[in-house]
């Protein structure tokens, strides 16, 4: 990966006090979910409070590295609409529904799959692609990739 | 604010040119949009006493724009807004009006969006646009920076849902297309676009092509909302507002969870109750067009078709002239030019006044007619008017 992070020109994800755990998490190779302990769901993109019911208790659960799910949308970009992504056209962005919590969809890109094979239903799993110094993103790949 | 009904009236509308490189300030572009809304209206500037905007940190402020006219206003607002500030500020007109506080109001979009600040993108400094989004670093890192991406997320879930074909989102297209022929002034008059030739344009980011997105332009609108009392004086025919729902949202803050689900949904039971109609006595439509897509969930949301049976409603050439619902009769937004919505409705006022009665530009004698606006899933607003 030394490579990659010699020349990765994308926008690195930012770390805010609102979702700083996620990225970290991401970091060190695992999944954490933000959840509400008021009304037990999950909430993601994360946030200050709970987006669904208002509570500020809200807390984090780790759902580890081996993490799988479905292609529930995507789009594939044809052209670059960021600086850094002209190199990966087309480029699979795709939301994906969690087998271990279906209420949750990750965005992120479909990598190691043919564009033109790329379908609503189709599983996949979850990769980390890591960036420079010491980050890492997670990412989607087809299962049998 | 009560039962609104036919008591207030939008009595001017104006715009400035249209073009890709105004090589005028908006402010410039605004004055020429007001004063082409005051002369339609027959007011005078000084006749106005509420101005209001709405942009996105690409435009002149309210009060500049009062102030050049020669007018000391009693109130100004500008908003941070997108495509559905129109109903929201005609709503906040109607309101002030109706407490008392002002008489007439005129509200503008000016905009350099070609030449200048492009929606489309380009130059943005992708750490800022990561927190100015909310929920931004979840999706900038993926390289889903516009609206194509993100509206085009929920455009492929629901033609994966409902059975909608890349070739109804042409439908869509090559019907405004069509309306864009008849008129001079639209961007791509003399552009005409047929259904093969939609088929077989490249995608630019699944599931659209070049069409589907709205075009860029350089221009400003203003449109002028005084009572129905005032109206009188006016030397337009004045286009009553039967009802407003002047914005909604999508229930949750972060929507990419639930792709199912728009603001317009919640926003069309609203309209209809504020105006007392019902999708089958609507003969005329404005629906906000940024997208190809976005006018089928809208055509469903606001029940001019039943879930599943939008594409067809469109391939059968329902948003033509002569359809059940003639839509963005100028071009709209992707063909005509874009203004964030406003010069949509501009068109939906000049078809209820039956301004192009002598052309086949006119949807013969319209009555009612429906303009929505779309600032994404997230926040909707839409507005019924009569002539
Ligand atoms: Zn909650």
């Amino acid at each position: 990966m030394k490579e990659t992070t010699m020349t990765y020109l994308k926008p690195i994800p930012v770390k805010t006090p609102d979702n700083s755990p996620y990225w970290d998490a991401a970091d060190r190779h695992e999944l954490v979910l933000q959840k509400c302990e008021s009304c037990k769901e999950y909430l993601h993109p994360p946030g200050p409070s709970c987006a669904k019911c208002g509570s500020p208790a809200v807390s984090w659960e780790e759902i580890g590295n081996d993490i799988q799910g479905t292609i529930y949308s995507y789009v594939i970009s044809h052209r670059p609409f960021l600086p850094g992504f002209q190199d990966d056209l087309p480029l699979i962005i795709a939301q994906v529904e969690l087998d271990k919590v279906p209420e949750v969809k990750i965005m992120a890109n479909v990598l190691d799959c043919d564009y033109e094979k790329i379908q609503i239903g189709m599983p996949v799993k979850m990769i980390w692609q890591d960036l420079p110094e010491g980050r890492s993103l997670p990412q989607w790949k087809p299962i049998d990739a | 604010m009560g039962k609104i009904t036919d008591r207030y009236a939008i009595v001017g509308v104006g715009e400035s040119e249209r073009s890709k490189n105004s090589g005028k300030s908006p402010l410039h572009m605004a004055l020429d949009a007001a004063r082409a809304a005051l002369n339609d209206a027959g007011l005078q500037a000084t006749d106005i006493d509420g101005f209001m905007s709405y942009n996105e940190n690409d435009s002149c402020t309210s009060h500049q724009l009062a102030t050049y006219l020669g007018v000391r206003p009693k109130y100004v607002k500008d908003i941070m807004g997108g495509g559905s500030s129109t109903e929201m500020l005609i709503s906040d007109a109607v309101a002030l009006i109706e407490a008392g506080e002002l008489n007439s109001v005129l509200i503008f979009r000016s905009m350099n969006g070609r030449s200048g600040v492009r929606m489309g993108g380009g130059g943005w400094d992708v750490n800022m646009l990561q927190t100015a989004i909310d929920g931004g670093s979840f999706i900038i890192p993926y390289g889903a920076g516009g609206p194509a991406q993100w509206f085009g997320m929920f455009a492929t879930r629901h033609m994966h849902e409902t059975g909608i074909t890349q070739e109804h989102l042409g439908h869509v297209c090559t019907s405004f297309y069509e309306h864009a022929q008849r008129n001079p002034k639209a961007f791509f008059h003399g552009k005409p676009l047929t259904i093969e030739e939609y088929k077989a344009t490249p995608y630019l980011s699944y599931p659209f092509n070049k069409h589907d997105f709205c075009l860029e332009s350089d221009e400003a609108n203003a449109i002028i909302v005084t009572s129905a009392e005032r109206a009188k004086d006016c030397k337009s025919r004045p286009v009553y507002i039967m009802g407003l729902s002047s914005r909604q949202c999508h229930p949750h803050t972060h929507y990419w969870s639930d792709l199912s689900q728009v603001a317009s949904d919640y926003v069309a039971p609203e309209v209809y109750k504020s105006a007392g109609v019902k999708p089958e006595d609507i003969q005329v439509a404005s629906i906000y067009d940024c997208y190809s897509w976005v006018v089928l969930r809208q055509l469903e949301a606001f029940g001019f078709a039943p879930r599943g049976e939008v594409g067809n409603f469109v391939a059968e050439g329902n948003l033509r002239m002569g359809g059940k619902l003639p839509t963005n009769t100028a071009g709209g937004m992707l063909s005509e030019g874009y203004t964030h919505g406003m010069n949509n409705v501009l068109e939906i006022v000049r078809q209820l006044r039956h301004e192009y009665r002598e052309s086949d530009r006119q949807v013969k004698d319209c009555e009612v007619g429906i303009c929505t606006g779309w600032a994404g899933p997230d926040i909707a607003g839409a507005m019924i008017l009569r002539n």
